[in-house]
């Protein structure tokens, strides 16, 4: 499902930075993948790279056979709209909108008719278990509740590969425990490939395989 | 100075594009302020430097308006113990026919006597000519020219120069060329000296003079020698030192520099709202830095300080670039407001050079350091209010707190109601002006709670439109009403300003046309000059039978115009046959009985005011009105007051019987021609042309070519005026770009956010695009509405303290009309960068961005 070969992302600043270097990954179709490692180590470049937010400086990334470097700006969003879902440390909620907005954000933008899209974010919303918050803006709900909103955006085309940056960072340990919960049983029903980029240990044991990267290397992949 | 170095200078190169644009807004003021004033200087000052120059040692001038002096007065002037030298004087401009020179200043004086008060300092053997003046005076074809001129134009002595006179187009012969410097740098160096007999009979003058030059008796002051001139010729000269001919000029640019000023300081005033824009969205987002700032121990003034420094620095940068631009504007601006002054006033100008005024220019670098300063002074205090636990909190520091906007509205309510109490009791000058000022600040006031409560209505329309777009852009807007408002306030203000200009122009314009068809209904109309306003060349008393002899006409009015000076003021005599006047032409009466006014000003027992000066003067029917004349002035008392667009200054309307008798002054400047029924106006053009024209120097115009001319004129007038409000829409786009550049960064990471779930480029556009097209909807909205209520005060301004001319209230729905795709098409182009900048930025650091 996913594929990197080689992979090396460089940052040309003042000083140059290599945030990745010649990283080789497979993730197979269902899996679920935790990324661990040390601040700096790579981590969320590497999601970054595989969610098609930034490029590789070289090598090789492809999704779903498809070689991400060949596409262009606007393919590539299509991309992620269709392929891959977010969820991000702080949310990243639009605050102006609702809970049911946000949701159709993606929806609207790929230009769904507008009952069905209504009707599909109502849907995502109570599979998340917030059909009681549906008209509520952001700032009106707990974190649990927004990462929630979050998952649910990222369901929105119910997407085959799932990216999760620090998806319990933002939370306390009881909520975080919620969201996890959350992720595994939507992997289980979806069956979606997923990936968890995290700092918890806790997190990362709970899948089951963990893939380690320090200094821009991956220094582990382990399966249980 | 050390915090503007370490603080202020990193976030200026981070935002350069916006503290550029900040500036810019300041530069556009300061330009257009400086550009517009510069030039009306230097027309003045070019006018003031000819009168100084041609001048030479005189101390006073005698004259009589445009009526011209006997040739008996200069005996009389001359015969005053006080008077060492007296020095008659004909002026007048001619085109010179000489490719690129334009015209020719022609100074007619008699060389016999006057070289006691003019220095003639000639080029080589040319002092010949006036060691003898009657070798010059025997031959009236005589010119002496200057070396400039001759040098530019290949002439020497002996050349000839052609010029067209009342006795149509003659040569004359180069007899003398001066040296440059001192009078020969007069005009431009087109300055020509001829004999002052032969200059009365080529431009008309019969036996009058423009004026007399006077030296004074040594000893004798300039009080004396005015007093003791004033007793030997009595009242109804004008008795002045040269200056004062500059003087009379200054009042009558007045109106266009009064005009000009208001819309440079609307102008300044709206460059003032993109600063305070920028200091205000520059304080919330650097509310962390100020947190820390204050939390390691500064001050709360070392804060207020350090945006102050800001704006003087961003107010001295812009002011300095507005000066340069300006400068450069004034450049191309001078030579076109010295032609229009010539065409509306009839005085000849010929500025080319641009005069600087240092006390003028460090004054407008001053004044926009002082604008920046004050604008950014708001959010200066607002930064040193900031408590540093409260600044590094994150919060929505860019909404507008409820009690905030209630007390907007409380204080603008309390100004409508000052301002109708103003507008009540508005006969009182300063009273109307803070009527008008209060009406503008409630205005701004409620700008920022009208613009939310229409951006929110707009919010649905523009969801049906674009669902994620639409509901972005306006949601931006509604959420961040600190970071639009003054963008919109800005923009409502210069369109306000557009259609009060507008509203102003349509109103002149209509009200010119409909006194041009009333009052213009000749068929013909016979004039000396191309320019009618000019009286520089007119026709002798005996052509009037002439004209009138002629099978195709059946009437003609003679009309002699002469600008006189009246309570201080340059105002337009008109004399005229009053009885004819009132039976061809049906006025427009504002004041007294038609069949009375004329019947009373045709016996020569009263006259009649135009309007504006009868309002400019507060003057009413029976009020006695003194003119001076030669005799020692007329009283006659105010028999009507009709509506006339004639002059600016205002217009007297006395009977031609009464001018000759008390000005000694028979001659015309314009025919006003009847034909009789069934004869086309071209065969009596023709009639005329064939039977006059050969003699004599003329223009016949046709009917519709007066209208064309004065309309054309009234056009080249507003088209001034026009310049301004370009300058003033460009400020407000400023502000818009603006504000879209801060609204993309402030919302980086949602714009990001929209593109990570698959937000496509063309869709992120549209977002940035429709909130562009928001604030201009916004704006039109506003400042449609405002102009509304700045076009009323715009017309109580010129009827009362301007122009004195009443113009009917005409809302310009064309220019409105006009306005909203141009408002609409600038918002959009003012997105394009902006957008761009949002579609490209780094979508990783776009989402990761605090």
């Amino acid at each position: 499902m996913i594929r990197l070969n080689g992979v090396s992302k460089q940052f040309d600043g003042k000083r140059k930075v290599v945030a990745l270097d010649s990283v080789d990954l497979d993730v197979a179709r269902g899996e679920l993948v935790s990324i661990v490692g040390p601040s700096g180590s790579g981590k969320s470049t590497l999601l970054n790279l595989i969610g098609g937010l930034d490029r590789p400086s070289s090598g090789k990334i492809e999704i779903d056979g498809r070689d991400v470097a060949s596409l262009s700006d606007d393919d590539l969003t299509r991309l992620r709209r269709d392929k891959i879902g977010f969820i991000f440390q702080f949310f990243n909620l639009l605050p102006s909108l609702t809970c049911v907005e946000n949701v159709a954000l993606p929806l609207h933008l790929k230009g769904l008719p507008r009952k069905e899209i209504e009707s599909r974010a109502r849907d995502l919303l109570e599979l998340v278990q917030l059909g009681t918050r549906m008209d509520h803006l952001p700032d009106e709900l707990s974190g649990g509740e927004r990462q929630r909103v979050a998952i649910a955006r990222a369901l929105a085309f119910n997407p085959p590969i799932l990216l999760a940056d620090e998806p319990t960072g933002n939370l306390d340990t009881h909520t975080g425990a919620e969201i996890l919960r959350l992720i595994h049983d939507l992997h289980d029903r979806l069956g979606a490939t997923v990936l968890i980029v995290t700092h918890d240990s806790g997190v990362a044991q709970s899948c089951p395989r963990t893939v380690t990267l320090r200094d821009a290397r991956i220094a582990g992949d382990a399966r249980r | 100075m050390i915090l503007l170095r370490l603080i202020s200078w990193p976030y200026v190169r981070k935002h350069l594009l916006r503290s550029i644009l900040t500036t810019a807004g300041i530069a556009l003021g300061v330009a257009l302020l400086v550009g517009m004033r510069t030039a009306n200087d230097s027309v003045l000052r070019s006018f003031n430097d000819t009168v100084d120059r041609i001048a030479g040692k005189a101390q006073l001038q005698v004259s009589a308006g445009d009526a011209g002096v006997a040739e008996d007065v200069l005996e009389r002037v001359q015969a005053a113990p006080e008077v060492s030298a007296a020095a008659p004087v004909i002026e007048t401009s001619v085109e010179t026919g000489l490719a690129g020179q334009g015209k020719m200043l022609v100074l007619a004086v008699d060389m016999t006597g006057d070289r006691s008060l003019r220095n003639y300092d000639f080029d080589g053997g040319d002092e010949d000519v006036i060691d003898d003046p009657l070798v010059f005076l025997a031959q009236p074809d005589s010119l002496i020219i200057t070396r400039e001129f001759a040098d530019r134009n290949g002439l020497r002595t002996g050349s000839k120069v052609s010029f067209e006179t009342m006795e149509g187009a003659r040569q004359f012969t180069v007899r003398g060329i001066l040296k440059a410097g001192g009078m020969a740098a007069a005009f431009g160096g087109n300055l020509g000296i001829m004999d002052i007999y032969a200059a009365q009979q080529v431009f008309g003058r019969g036996r009058r003079f423009d004026r007399i030059d006077i030296g004074l008796a040594e000893g004798v002051s300039i009080e004396a020698g005015t007093a003791a001139l004033q007793r030997a010729l009595g009242g109804g000269y004008e008795i002045e030192p040269p200056s004062g001919r500059g003087k009379q000029f200054e009042s009558l640019l007045r109106i266009y520099n009064t005009a000009v000023s208001i819309s440079s300081l609307f102008s300044l005033f709206i460059g003032m709202f993109i600063i305070y824009n920028s200091f205000a969205i520059a304080v919330t987002q650097r509310r962390a830095e100020i947190g820390i700032l204050r939390a390691l121990g500064a001050t709360r003034g070392q804060i207020r300080a350090l945006f102050l420094g800001e704006s003087a620095v961003a107010g001295l940068i812009g002011s300095t670039a507005g000066l340069g631009a300006g400068l450069a504007f004034a450049r191309s601006l001078t030579g076109v407001t010295g032609r229009l002054m010539e065409n509306i006033f009839g005085v000849p100008q010929n500025a080319q050079e641009v005069s600087l005024d240092p006390r003028f220019l460090v004054g407008a670098l001053a004044l926009g350091v002082v604008v920046s300063m004050i604008a950014a002074y708001i959010p200066a205090r607002s930064a040193a209010r900031v408590e540093p636990v409260q600044a590094l909190q994150k919060g929505r520091y860019q909404v507008l707190g409820a009690g905030e906007n209630r007390a907007r509205r409380w204080a603008a309510a309390a100004c409508v109601a000052l301002g109708l109490a103003c507008l009540w009791a508005g006969a009182y000058r300063p009273l109307a002006f803070a009527g008008y000022s209060l009406t503008v600040a409630a205005m701004l006031l409620l700008a920022p709670f009208l613009s939310l409560e229409l951006a929110r209505a707009l919010r649905g329309p523009l969801r049906r439109f674009k669902p994620i777009e639409g509901s972005l852009a306006v949601d931006s807007l509604i959420q961040a009403p600190r970071r639009t408002s003054a963008t919109v306030a800005a923009l409502m203000l210069s369109l306000a300003l557009v259609i009060g200009q507008g509203g102003v122009a349509r109103a002149s314009y209509e009200s010119i046309r409909g006194w041009v068809d009333t009052t213009l209904n000749p068929d013909l109309f016979i004039t000396a000059t191309e320019n009618i306003a000019s009286r520089g060349f007119r026709f002798p008393a005996s052509m009037i039978p002439e004209v009138t002899k002629l099978p195709a006409i059946e009437e003609t009015q003679p009309v002699r115009t002469a600008r006189v000076q009246f309570r201080g003021k340059p105002v337009m005599l008109v004399a005229i046959d009053m009885e004819s006047l009132g039976r061809r032409v049906r006025r427009i009466v504002v004041a007294g009985n038609i069949e009375e006014m004329n019947r009373r000003s045709a016996a020569g027992q009263a006259v009649i005011l135009a309007e504006n000066l009868a309002n400019l003067e507060h003057l009413g029917l029976g009020d006695m009105v003194e003119i001076p004349t030669p005799r020692g002035g007329l009283r006659l008392p105010v028999a009507g007051v009709i509506r006339d667009y004639s002059n600016q200054l205002g217009s007297i309307f006395l009977d031609r019987k009464v001018y000759i008798r008390e000005f000694q002054d028979d001659t015309v400047d314009l025919f006003r021609v009847y034909l009789r029924p069934g004869v086309a106006p071209e065969e009596g053009r023709r009639q005329i042309i064939e039977g006059l024209g050969s003699r004599r120097r003329m223009f016949v115009l046709l009917n519709r070519d007066v209208r064309d001319y004065v309309l054309g004129l009234t056009n080249q007038w507003l088209g001034m005026t026009r310049i301004q409000v370009i300058v003033a829409v460009l400020v407000a786009v400023l502000g818009i770009v603006n504000t879209l550049t801060v609204s993309i960064s402030d919302r980086r990471r949602e714009l990001g956010v929209l593109r990570a779930v698959g937000g496509l480029r063309a869709q992120i556009r549209g977002a940035v695009w429709l909130e562009a097209a928001a604030i201009g909807a916004i704006g039109l909205v506003l400042g449609l509405s405002a102009g509304a209520v700045v076009l009323y005060y715009e017309l109580q301004v010129i009827q009362r303290d301007v122009g004195g001319m009443p113009l009917a209230y005409i809302y310009p729905l064309g220019v409105a009309a006009t306005l909203i795709p141009i408002i609409l098409g600038a918002a959009l182009a003012a997105a394009i960068v902006p957008a761009e900048a949002a579609v490209r930025s780094s979508l990783v650091e776009a989402l990761e961005y605090e």
